[in-house]
């Protein structure tokens, strides 16, 4: 090993201190804390409720979410066998959550992974090459952005049955549009910085420039993007599903919870309520982690 | 048969914008032999940028680019980039202007000189490893085998710019272009840059063309200097007979430049003279002498017909109707 730098320390003279700081240690304390944080507390919640999502059911028994005794129904929360109770079919309600959430991670991360993969390539092309390359996938973009979700929704249910995958397809046309678009804007910032012409410079093929020196520095944006995509996309599921024209009964998902709540708003308003929150703050913590990801790589 | 390294001859590139041909370029002539440095000194928006990037087939497909550029006899303009690739980083090679964006922020030093290695290299990874920290030893940086696993955020303005040079030489290129290579670093950096230029140059024998605003640097460290001013060449010399003892500068615009350099031994609070005004909108080139506008030597005939670049006295070539004379002081 060569000679090493002298380290900044070791510069100064003997026996002289170190600078005094000018801001206080607790305050800097804090402030890392708070970035800490930021990024943990939204993150470990969506960590927690994948956990009771996926893994739970494995563990504990826990009653079906798509049937239950007529003899139970409308159980107030905490009850024996059924802690969130139960709704007025006699399903228990915290497994119609779970197995609802299920559906909520799979139709938003699949629609987001669509949505970045196809996306991201066709963004990715967009903005590299230009062109009429550009010209041409731009267009595709706009007349898919300006699609009527619910129509497009309804139309999937209409023609195919409305199932889990049908509805990642659907879903899918708007996240795919919404990512190349994303995509498309990185590119063309990361394609104009100088070194990228230095990689051509060096004679580099295009392909290993999009895939070394342009994709690393496009990444950043797309994932924070996406963790708000997923939250749209849960939303957007859950509103479909409210409708009659996502996950069909008697198969859980949280939209058609609160569909079926509705009825009893009165007598039982936990069954609307619950999912909701749960809703609530599951977009929210993806939200909030997008912002502390946003924050943390600087991207805008 | 000259034995000249790039021979440029009549380069015009105009680009489309906004519905108007914007003249970037407009019939540039140079030649640089092997071994040698060449200067290119002119103001922002005078071409010299332009001008090599055609060379190096690096303008977007909207540019318009006529003219001739050998590389020791084989035609650069019209290449696709295909087979400019083979030429790139192998025969010539460019450094650019921002060091901080040079470099890919996402991808290790050591990585990025291999890449350039590889791309012309059959070389297997280790050899790469090995070539590549003999070139980071190459251009004097300190500790390469820690600084190869280093990310570009880790390191100096100076030393990104040493890894851009590095890369530029990986493949021992024999013209090396260095655009305003210089421009962004402090000035003992600069000094140590334009240093370590040189000596590379004389260790590996290639050809240097430096793209400048300024004229000291010029002055110091090249062979030949070509002066462009809105897109064209208005004066071309030996750097010893512009700047050197005895040596003057002809063209006008050059001398202002050279004039407006602030000096120590000008009396305390004396006005700066500088070049007033702006140089012409490149979509509605004047006729006349493209200087003219902003010469305080301008006359009648300046505004009305254009002086052509001629070898007026032997090795000195000027586009001027009205020169200055020989002591430097005006006509």
């Amino acid at each position: 090993m060569a000679a090493q730098l002298p380290d900044s320390t070791t510069l100064l003279a003997p026996g002289s201190a170190p600078l005094p700081s000018l801001l206080s240690a607790r305050r800097l304390k804090n402030q890392k804390l708070a970035r800490t944080l930021r990024l943990w507390v939204p993150g470990s919640i969506i960590i927690a409720l994948a956990f009771i999502c996926f893994v739970w059911p494995h563990i504990y028994s826990i009653p079906p979410g798509n049937t239950g005794s007529i003899l139970a129904a409308q159980e107030p929360p905490f009850s024996p066998g059924h802690w969130l109770g139960t709704d007025p079919d006699g399903v228990d309600i915290f497994s119609m959550l779970v197995y609802g959430g299920q559906v909520s991670f799979e139709v938003g991360f699949a629609v987001t992974g669509v949505g970045i993969v196809i996306g991201g390539l066709i963004g990715l092309s967009a903005g590299y090459f230009g062109g009429w390359v550009d010209t041409l996938l731009s267009r595709v973009i706009d007349v898919l952005i300006a699609f009527p979700a619910l129509v497009l929704a309804l139309a999937v249910a209409e023609v195919l049955q409305p199932s889990e995958t049908h509805l990642i397809w659907a879903l899918s046309v708007f996240s795919v549009p919404a990512f190349a678009r994303v995509t498309r804007a990185g590119t063309l910032v990361v394609r104009e910085l100088p070194f990228i012409t230095a990689a051509r410079l060096s004679g580099t093929r295009s392909w290993r420039i999009i895939t070394r020196h342009v994709l690393p520095n496009v990444i950043p944006g797309i994932v924070t993007f996406s963790l708000l995509g997923i939250g749209v996309v849960v939303i957007l599921e859950g509103a479909l599903d409210f409708l009659g024209l996502g996950i069909q009964p008697p198969q859980p998902s949280w939209g058609a919870m609160i569909a079926k709540g509705q009825g009893v708003l009165t007598a039982q308003p936990e069954l609307v309520l619950i999912p909701s929150i749960v809703l609530l703050i599951f977009v929210m913590s993806l939200n909030l982690v997008g912002d502390a990801l946003r924050e943390r790589w600087g991207v805008r | 048969m000259s034995n000249a390294l790039l021979e440029v001859e009549d380069l015009r590139v105009a680009f489309a914008a906004g519905g108007r041909e914007v003249r970037a370029v407009n019939g540039v002539s140079y030649t640089i032999e092997p071994g040698k440095t060449l200067a290119i000194i002119g103001e922002s928006g005078s071409g010299k940028t332009v001008g090599c990037r055609a060379i190096m087939g690096l303008l977007p497909d909207n540019t318009a680019v006529s003219g001739s550029a050998r590389l020791r006899g084989s035609e650069l303009i019209g290449l696709s980039d295909a087979a400019l690739r083979r030429h790139r980083g192998q025969d010539m090679a460019m450094v650019f202007q921002d060091p901080a964006r040079s470099l890919n922020p996402t991808m290790k030093v050591g990585a990025q000189i291999t890449e350039a290695l590889r791309a012309h290299r059959k070389v297997d990874r280790k050899q790469a490893r090995a070539q590549a920290v003999e070139l980071l030893r190459l251009v004097r940086i300190p500790a390469p085998e820690r600084r190869f696993s280093e990310y570009p955020h880790q390191l100096s303005g100076g030393m990104r710019q040493r890894v851009m040079i590095a890369i530029a030489l990986a493949c021992r290129p024999k013209l090396l272009i260095a655009d305003e290579a210089t421009t962004a670093l402090d000035v003992t950096t600069q000094a140590q840059i334009m240093e370590l230029l040189l000596e590379l140059q004389a260790e590996l024998d290639m050809a240097l063309i430096l793209i400048s605003h300024d004229l000291g640097l010029a002055a110091s460290y090249a062979d030949e200097v070509v002066v462009m001013y809105a897109g064209k060449v208005v004066e071309q010399a030996q750097a010893k007979r512009l700047f050197g003892t005895g040596g003057t500068v002809r063209m006008r615009y050059t001398r202002a430049l050279l004039d407006a350099i602030p000096h120590l031994e000008r009396a305390a609070h004396t006005e700066l003279p500088v070049v007033t005004g702006r140089p012409p909108d490149p979509t509605a080139i004047p006729s006349g002498c493209s200087f003219a506008p902003r010469c305080r030597s301008a006359a009648d005939d300046c505004l009305a017909k254009e002086p052509a670049l001629a070898e007026h006295a032997p090795g000195h070539s000027w586009a001027c109707w009205h020169p200055c004379d020989t002591n430097g002081g005006a006509a």
